[in-house]
């Protein structure tokens, strides 16, 4: 009843979209001015309050939609004004747009208060709980950014939230700045993180200046409206649009060939890892492509493009979170892996499978995230009990010398202790594998479904992904929560406050329930997101094609099977390798006993896979290195030895001097001078025969009078 | 002739008439002025020049011919009275306390001063090249003198004989080239040359030579290359007084002949001229300011920044020929004449309130920290420094302004260019004067005078405030050189 | 007289007033001297706000012109004639709002013949206003070369070691330049029988080939002053020697002398001329851009990587203007602004730091954002603004020059080449290298140093120098609509000058 109000008087709540970016901008002020004097919860409430209005708004904005599903844009300033480029500060308020509101400010508010609890403890771990404040500063405008990027009206608004995404990125990367390896590690990966996301902001510019050369605009709907228009027109613009947008994409949604700097991102505190590294961000690159559906819809090749490379960064990634110990490294390639079937799925124009996909895997990888992070923090806290409490100094395994509570080969059977983290983990990591009825089943089968009509190859790609990731994550959930510990913290290790774990549990419901959402019969998603995603018939033709159109509300029994039998396959093979393997291995004496059961059977290519194939090491001697030798050749050889001292000082100036010197002694019989001023040996030498003839001068004056004389009467005779 | 014109003429000439029979009354009168009131003498020179000066200013604007035409006295020659007499009047603030440090206090000083003045102020007034010679000696003369002033100082005495024996050896080619000119024209009176080329009696070959060879006396009186060589050392040997009023009062004089004598009788040899000035001109400005890096005595930096300026205000003659021209080459000429007057009085006034009495603090370093002691004397060195450079605000850019504008109008924008780019090379070594007096550190001795240091302030205060305000300057140069044509 | 009471008059010659009281002070008063620099420098910005109130923003043309009959004699009209408009209103306000900024920077920087600082200081503040507002290029070029004068005696007397080279060497590579410059300038004058820009502009008609040489013979000037590649040798000796309020000046302001005269006399002057040459302009700019990026990455010494960036970011304004079309000249105006904002704060920062430690290496460095917290952030916030973050002022300019220089890219456009914006958009992601470099040696990793570990944070007085330069760098970067309605009609008519030229030549 109260509903059926709201959706009556519906537009209304439209006007309020602003406000989901300045509440989280109030809140980051307040803490920002007063925080200073405030208690840890206190400031902890405020962010986490300021994401949890902007959520309410969310909220009352679908409320609205569903009365005028249309939506509306909302301006609130102009911007940049020049000429024909007209910018403004607006707002977009569509089925897309609040989709990913609800997302950022919903899985938002969760980690806020995850943080809350997290924090507290992480501050003190790492010894300056005076950054406290600061964390939730930087979250809060995070959450600023995030909804300037999902709420823009126009590509030049997105792009404000997306590098704005990529600055608390790139803070909260390096929050740590004083931390990691050589204490300057984060403060690497930050930087890291933010030039790699700077090449695709190159191309996501490039692709701005093109759009404006044809479109004159940079308003999604002015731009849209004109697709087929210009589509007839001028194919190759479009084209070049869409793939200079590409390469933003791949950028910011960690996609080959710029994914490297996801992985070093863990840096950052778990929250951070969750929220912008797993949840949120990183789909901006999804959505920025769903967002411009009706532009590759019409460029079948960037369509092509843009599935292929979702499909092979799904299977490389996945390749490589097989072989990694760290717990966080291995959640961050998984999350790589999902973004490539987000962006195949997008890609391919199964945009409301896309997208649907990105929503699950908020819930389920924010979920895993956290759930590591209450892991990695029992483990803190067994190894603070275990260093207190023992008199004498017992060895901790695992890295040796300093131990990290973020090696799997330190954790293990950590169910007993950690019973919540254990279930929910499970839950995630089942949803991630695809298990149904987890939310991840859902979403993950929709996109192979439509692969499997659209785009064959980029479908086995996924497959295969897909058995990865169910091997991964058994491997992962069995490594440290099955077995026997396998360090004294693991031994010791305990449950983290109801702070921390109540989020993770509303979560986990989420990742569970969540694939109600766009349950294969009802598509309550899909058509909710169709108000946005409309395109004309003409388009839909290029796009998906007849039986494509079809497939995209059935569903098929095959398809299904086949990836939830590979999963189980997966599960079950992790299962016996580091169950049972591992157990045994356990008894062997340390010096001989592998890592990893995998290490043994794979040989060179588990190196290959661990080392995540070298990329990084290619990326430095292909790039880097030579940036790096060619800008201080530039600088010390170039422009300082030879522009500034040997051409200037040397050439010029020397020139200069020589000339004077020449000209004030040969020409001007400046030996005189020379003497007057005891100029260097030679002239002194010079001097010394001078002073013979002391009365020639007057002569040799004369003399050159003289000759004055001579040259100018030959000129005037002779000429 | 009758008693009765003499006597109009005489009274024509008056600025002049009465500063020479000042100067020889002054003769007298100083027999019987005690020796520690030789003051007394300066004050009466000085009063000499003032009446002089005013004289010659009631005449501004007339305009007659004197002595048949071998005199003419028009605004051009009042322009150049003024100046000459102004510095004569520089020139004794200068010298007063010097003299006294250098123990070389005696009274002829002034009168020669004044018997030099004479001789250019005549020259400025010289329509005939006889008279131009006559004028020529008479400045020339008392300078020979005065430069040997500093006796016994063996410097001294040298540049007294050097500059003698030069100066008569380039003496003798003015008289070659008037005598050439007359034999080619058949007469030495400018209007008389005029009338002769136009009625195309003259032999211009002939005349040509001649002419080149009046260039060459004169170009030696201004210290233009290749007929410069005396300059450095003249400058370095003579008093610094003595300097200072050669290196405004000579070469104006110089500057003076050579340009009524080339703008009336020479246009026809615009063709044979332009080239020879061309390069005189270009090597002047070239070798002048190049030599001047080299220097390290203030002097002989001096003397070759004066042989630099030479060489701007001939390349402003270079188009005397070009009708359209002509009037402000003359205009152009004497503004800067005015300018680099009132900029060099200015420097020679802080050099010598740094000269030693044996002839010392006279190299650069002995000017290092002059900024911190004596900011005042400082500041006004280095506007002069910028204004010989010809950085505004000065009088010494708005004189090159015009000096170029002049040679751009001609069309040499070759020379033009050649005499920008020598100017950025003057800046260095002016500079390098700023840089000693302000960024190094130093214990400068300053004996400081009063007329020395008022000198000082006045062409500093005028090199900038006359740079703002140059409009009267300018019209009464452009209205001085109209009647020349 | 009274026209020196006209507000152009006053706003540029007011600092005089404050030259005038400094002389009657003794050299041991120097917060006397202090109080009054900063007090006249204060009352001088609030002209210049008077000017900006009385600005028309619907006018094109210049506006509150001062037009006196100066040297009129022997065929030469020059007068006194001064005007602002759009095109060089900003900068007039930059200058006069930067101005009491450095003086302020200078409070305890500057110890030594404090009364003589400010002397000088003030002189160039006469000699920046009058550059941007005399409209007669006799005028013109005194101010102009007028300006180096107390630029070189503060280089000379309060820079670092080397600073008589430093001093001497910009003094004569800029004069160089002008003098060539004074010889087009005179050519002009008699070509046109007047030195007023206006009146020059309306006559126009310069055969083309003229032009391109006049065009040239400014370029040298201006190019220099810029300073555009590879005419930066002075640079980094001008800036690594001076003093920080020099520095910030410098940079802020003397470098935007240069593309401001570009803006003011090659273009509307020798359109023709214009049109022919910005190809090869902006392939001198887009060398600039990724040039100094690199090189910036390489330096030790803070001061020379900011210097270095200058050279970077001066190529973006160069390619903006002569993209030849509203984005690109809004744009590269506005980025004079900007750059004049964030470089000059970088400056300021350095030398706060320099202040403490004396030195400049950045190896010297690191973690110093544990114990300066908020030096740290405001750093950042600069940094940001010079790498072109969206939501502050350079990427607002920044854009619309790489827009202007794409859209300028059209075969028919006078750039005629993608290539252009595409490679200047390179220097987007190294300036991202450089700056992030720049500041995690400064600011993150460990505090390893001792000398480090007591370090002051800033105080009020220096935050106080930030503060209205950041004030900015948000305004602009949020709503910089005003700055553009200022510029927009002057730019406009540029725009159609050109257009009407570019027609003449086909």
């Amino acid at each position: 009843m109260l509903l059926s109000e709201a959706v009556a008087g519906g537009p209304q709540f439209f006007n309020l979209v602003p406000l989901v970016v300045f509440f989280p901008l109030i809140g980051l002020l307040v803490n920002l001015i007063f925080g200073g004097r405030l208690s840890e919860v206190l400031v902890g409430s405020i962010a986490s309050l300021a994401t949890g209005l902007a959520f309410v708004v969310a909220v009352l904005l679908v409320i609205s939609l569903v009365g005028h599903p249309d939506g509306a844009s909302i301006a609130l300033a102009d911007w940049i004004t020049i000429g024909e480029l007209q910018l403004r500060w607006g707002f977009q308020v569509d089925t897309l747009s609040v989709t990913m509101m609800l997302v950022v400010s919903g899985v938002g508010l969760l980690i806020h208060i995850y943080a809350i609890g997290y924090m507290h403890d992480d501050v003190r771990h790492n010894g300056d709980p005076s950054r406290y404040r600061r964390f939730f500063v930087f979250f809060n405008l995070f959450i600023v950014a995030m909804m300037i990027l999902v709420s823009a009206d126009s590509y030049l608004m997105l792009f404000v939230g997306w590098e704005g995404v990529g600055l608390c990125s790139y803070l909260l990367i390096g929050f740590w700045y004083d931390k990691g390896a050589n204490g300057i590690g984060n403060a690497l990966a930050a930087k890291k993180a933010f030039v790699t996301n700077r090449i695709g902001d190159f191309g996501f510019l490039l692709a701005a200046f093109t759009m404006f050369g044809i479109f004159r605009t940079f308003n999604f709907d002015e731009v849209f409206a004109r697709v087929p228009e210009v589509a007839e027109t001028f194919p190759i613009a479009i084209l070049m649009i869409t793939l200079f947008m590409l390469l933003g994409v791949a950028g910011k949604s960690a996609q080959i060939p710029l994914y490297v700097w996801l992985p070093d991102a863990m840096a950052g505190p778990t929250p951070v890892s969750a929220l912008i590294h797993a949840a949120t961000m990183v789909t901006a690159g999804v959505y920025l492509v769903a967002r411009s559906f009706p532009l590759y819809a019409v460029v079948p090749m960037a369509q092509e493009t843009v599935a292929l490379i979702g499909g092979i960064t799904a299977l490389f990634a996945a390749t490589i979170a097989v072989a990694q110990f760290d717990i966080k490294k291995v959640l961050a390639y998984s999350t790589i892996s999902q973004l490539g079937f987000m962006v195949a799925a997008v890609g391919m124009g199964a945009v409301v499978a896309g997208m649907f996909h990105l929503v699950a895997h908020a819930f389920f990888k924010a979920l895993l995230f956290l759930s590591a992070g209450s892991v990695i923090q029992g483990v803190e806290r067994g190894e603070h009990h275990v260093e207190h409490s023992s008199k004498q100094k017992k060895s901790t395994k695992g890295s040796g010398g300093h131990f990290d509570p973020q090696d799997m080969r330190n954790m293990g059977g950590l169910r007993g202790q950690m019973k919540i983290t254990f279930w929910v983990y499970l839950i995630g990591a089942l949803a991630l594998a695809g298990i149904p009825p987890l939310a991840g089943f859902w979403s993950k089968d929709e996109i192979l479904l439509e692969a499997s009509h659209l785009n064959p190859t980029v479908y086995y790609l996924l497959l295969a992904a897909a058995f990865f990731t169910a091997f991964y994550m058994g491997r992962q959930v069995v490594m440290i929560f099955f077995g026997r510990p396998r360090s004294d913290a693991a031994a010791h290790a305990s449950e983290s406050p109801l702070v921390m774990t109540v989020p993770l549990m509303i979560l986990a419901g989420l990742s569970a329930l969540g694939g109600l959402l766009n349950l294969p019969w009802t598509h309550t998603f899909g058509h909710f997101l169709e108000h946005t995603i409309k395109i004309e018939e003409a388009v839909q033709e290029i796009a998906l094609g007849e039986e494509a159109a079809k497939a995209s509300i059935s569903f098929d029994p095959i398809v299904a099977a086949i990836s939830v039998g590979l999963a189980l396959v997966a599960i079950a093979l992790a299962w016996w390798l580091y169950h049972r393997r591992y157990q045994e291995m356990l008894s062997l004496p340390p010096a001989k006993r592998p890592d990893d059961p995998l290490r043994g059977m794979l040989g060179p290519v588990f190196q290959l896979l661990e080392n995540k194939y070298w990329i990084d090491e290619l990326y430095w001697a292909v790039i880097l290195n030579p940036y790096i030798a060619i800008s201080r050749f530039l600088a010390d050889q170039v422009d300082w030895r030879f522009w500034h001292d040997w051409f200037h000082d040397r050439v010029i100036a020397g020139g200069f001097n020589a000339l004077t010197r020449l000209l004030s002694i040969r020409f001007d019989l400046g030996f005189i001078d020379a003497i007057a001023n005891g100029l260097g040996s030679l002239t002194g030498k010079l001097a010394g025969r001078m002073r013979q003839f002391e009365t020639g001068y007057v002569r040799t004056y004369a003399l050159s009078v003289f000759l004055g004389v001579v040259i100018i009467l030959g000129y005037l005779i002779l000429r | 002739m009758t008693l009765q014109t003499v006597l109009q003429s005489t009274l024509a000439i008056l600025p002049l008439t009465v500063l020479v029979l000042w100067a020889s009354l002054l003769i007298l009168v100083d027999l019987f002025i005690p020796d520690e009131r030789k003051w007394l003498t300066a004050l009466l020179a000085a009063l000499g020049m003032v009446v002089s000066l005013i004289l010659a200013l009631t005449r501004t604007g007339a305009q007659q011919v004197a002595f048949d035409g071998m005199v003419v006295i028009d605004g051009f020659s009042i322009f150049l009275q003024a100046l000459f007499l102004v510095s004569g009047l520089a020139a004794i603030a200068l010298s007063h306390d010097y003299l006294k440090r250098m123990h070389i206090d005696r009274s002829e000083f002034y009168i020669l001063l004044m018997y030099s003045i004479s001789g250019m102020m005549l020259m400025s007034m010289a329509a005939d090249l006889i008279v131009v010679f006559l004028a020529l000696e008479l400045l020339s003369i008392p300078l020979y003198v005065l430069a040997g002033f500093a006796r016994p100082r063996v410097a001294s005495e040298e540049a007294a004989l050097k500059y003698f024996l030069l100066g008569a050896y380039a003496g003798g080619f003015v008289v070659y080239g008037v005598a050439l000119v007359f034999g080619a024209t058949g007469s030495t009176g400018l209007a008389d040359i005029v009338s002769a080329i136009q009625a195309g009696t003259a032999n211009l070959n002939l005349l040509a030579i001649g002419a080149a060879l009046i260039l060459v006396g004169l170009g030696f009186k201004v210290a233009a290359v290749p007929f410069h060589m005396w300059t450095p050392d003249v400058y370095e040997g003579s008093p610094s007084p003595v300097t200072a009023f050669m290196s405004v009062g000579a070469k104006a004089g110089g500057f003076a002949a050579l340009l009524r004598v080339f703008v009336i009788a020479f246009p026809v040899l615009a063709l044979d001229m332009t080239p020879i000035l061309w390069v005189l001109a270009a090597l002047t400005m070239i070798l002048g300011n190049f030599v001047a890096i080299a220097q390290r005595n203030i002097k002989r930096l001096l003397a070759y920044s004066s042989i630099a300026h030479a060489g701007y205000i001939l390349m402003a003659i270079v188009p005397y020929g070009q009708r359209d021209v002509s009037p402000d080459a003359v205009a152009s000429s004497l503004v800067y004449l005015v300018a680099y007057a009132l900029t060099s009085f200015g420097a020679w006034a802080v050099v010598i309130a740094l000269e030693k009495a044996e002839g010392g603090g006279l190299e650069l370093e002995d000017y290092a920290g002059l900024a911190r002691r004596y900011p005042l004397l400082a500041a006004a060195m280095a506007v002069f420094m910028l204004s010989f450079t010809g950085v505004p605000p000065t009088l010494g850019f708005v004189g090159k302004f015009y000096l170029f504008r002049t040679v751009i109008d001609g069309g040499f924008i070759g020379l033009a260019i050649i005499g920008v780019l020598t100017s950025l090379v003057s800046a260095y070594y002016y500079l390098r004067v700023v840089v000693f007096m302000y960024m190094r550190e130093g214990e400068p001795q300053v004996t400081s005078a009063a007329w020395v240091n008022l000198t000082a302030g006045v062409a500093a205060l005028a090199t900038v405030v006359l740079s703002i305000f140059a409009t009267p300057l300018f019209t009464w140069a452009s209205q001085a050189v109209l009647q020349l044509f | 007289m009274n026209f020196l009471f006209y507000p152009l008059t006053l706003v540029t010659f007011t600092p005089l007033l404050g030259v005038l009281v400094l002389l009657f002070l003794k050299p041991e008063q120097k917060n006397a001297a202090r109080w009054v620099a900063l007090i006249t420098s204060l009352v001088t910005f609030g002209i210049s706000i008077a000017v900006l109130v009385q600005f028309n923003l619907g006018d094109p043309g210049l506006q509150m012109v001062v037009d006196v009959p100066w040297i009129q004699v022997a065929g030469w009209n020059i007068s006194f004639l001064m005007g602002v408009d759009g095109l060089s209103i900003l900068l007039l306000l930059l200058t006069t709002f930067l101005t009491p900024i450095s003086i302020l920077s200078t409070w305890t920087a500057v110890e030594e013949r404090v009364k003589e600082f400010m002397v000088f200081f003030l002189l160039l503040e006469v000699g920046m206003v009058g550059v941007f507002l005399a409209q007669d290029l006799f005028l013109f070029y005194i101010f102009w070369e007028f300006t180096l004068v107390p630029m070189y005696f503060l280089i000379g007397l309060w820079g670092g070691p080397r600073r008589i080279y430093a001093a001497v060497k910009f003094f004569l590579y800029t004069m160089a330049g002008s003098i060539l410059m004074l010889l087009a300038i005179l050519w002009l004058g008699i070509y046109g029988g007047t030195f007023s820009v206006p009146e020059l502009i309306t006559t126009g008609g310069i055969p083309a080939d003229i032009q391109l040489w006049l065009f040239i013979a400014f370029a040298a000037a201006f190019a220099i002053k810029v300073p555009m590649w590879p005419l930066h040798s002075w640079l980094p000796d001008a800036h690594v020697e001076a003093p920080t309020a020099g520095s910030v000046i410098l940079a802020g302001v003397l470098l935007k002398m240069g593309t401001y005269g570009f803006l003011r006399f090659n273009i509307p002057l020798f359109p023709q001329a214009a049109i022919q040459a910005a190809p090869w302009i902006a392939v001198l700019a887009v060398i600039g851009i990724l040039y100094g990026a690199a090189v910036s990455y390489a330096q030790k010494d803070v001061k020379k990587l900011v210097a270095y960036s200058s050279v970077s970011h001066l190529g973006f304004v160069m390619l903006g203007l002569f993209a030849l079309n509203p984005q690109g000249i809004q744009g590269g105006i506005l980025q004079m602004i900007n750059h004049g904002l964030s470089t000059g704060a970088l400056f300021l920062i350095v030398g706060m730091i320099y202040e403490r430690r004396h030195t400049r290496d950045m190896d010297a460095f690191g973690g110093l954002w544990k114990v300066m917290p908020v030096y740290g952030t405001l750093t950042l916030i600069v940094a940001l603004s010079s790498m072109g973050l969206p939501g502050l002022n350079g990427f607002v300019g920044e854009f619309a020059i790489l827009l202007g220089a794409w859209e300028a890219g059209q075969v028919d456009g006078p750039l005629g080449s993608y290539w252009f914006a595409g490679l200047a958009a390179v220097g987007v992601i190294l300036a991202a290298v450089y700056i992030l470099y720049m500041f995690q040696k400064l600011f993150l990793g460990p505090v390893d140093k001792e000398e480090n570990r007591a370090l002051k944070d800033i105080n009020w007085r220096e935050i106080a120098t930030l503060a209205p330069l950041l004030v900015f760098i948000f305004w602009i970067g949020l709503y910089p609509k005003p700055f553009f309605t200022l510029m927009a009609p002057a730019v406009n008519n540029l725009v159609t000058a050109l257009q009407t030229a570019a027609l003449a030549m086909h």
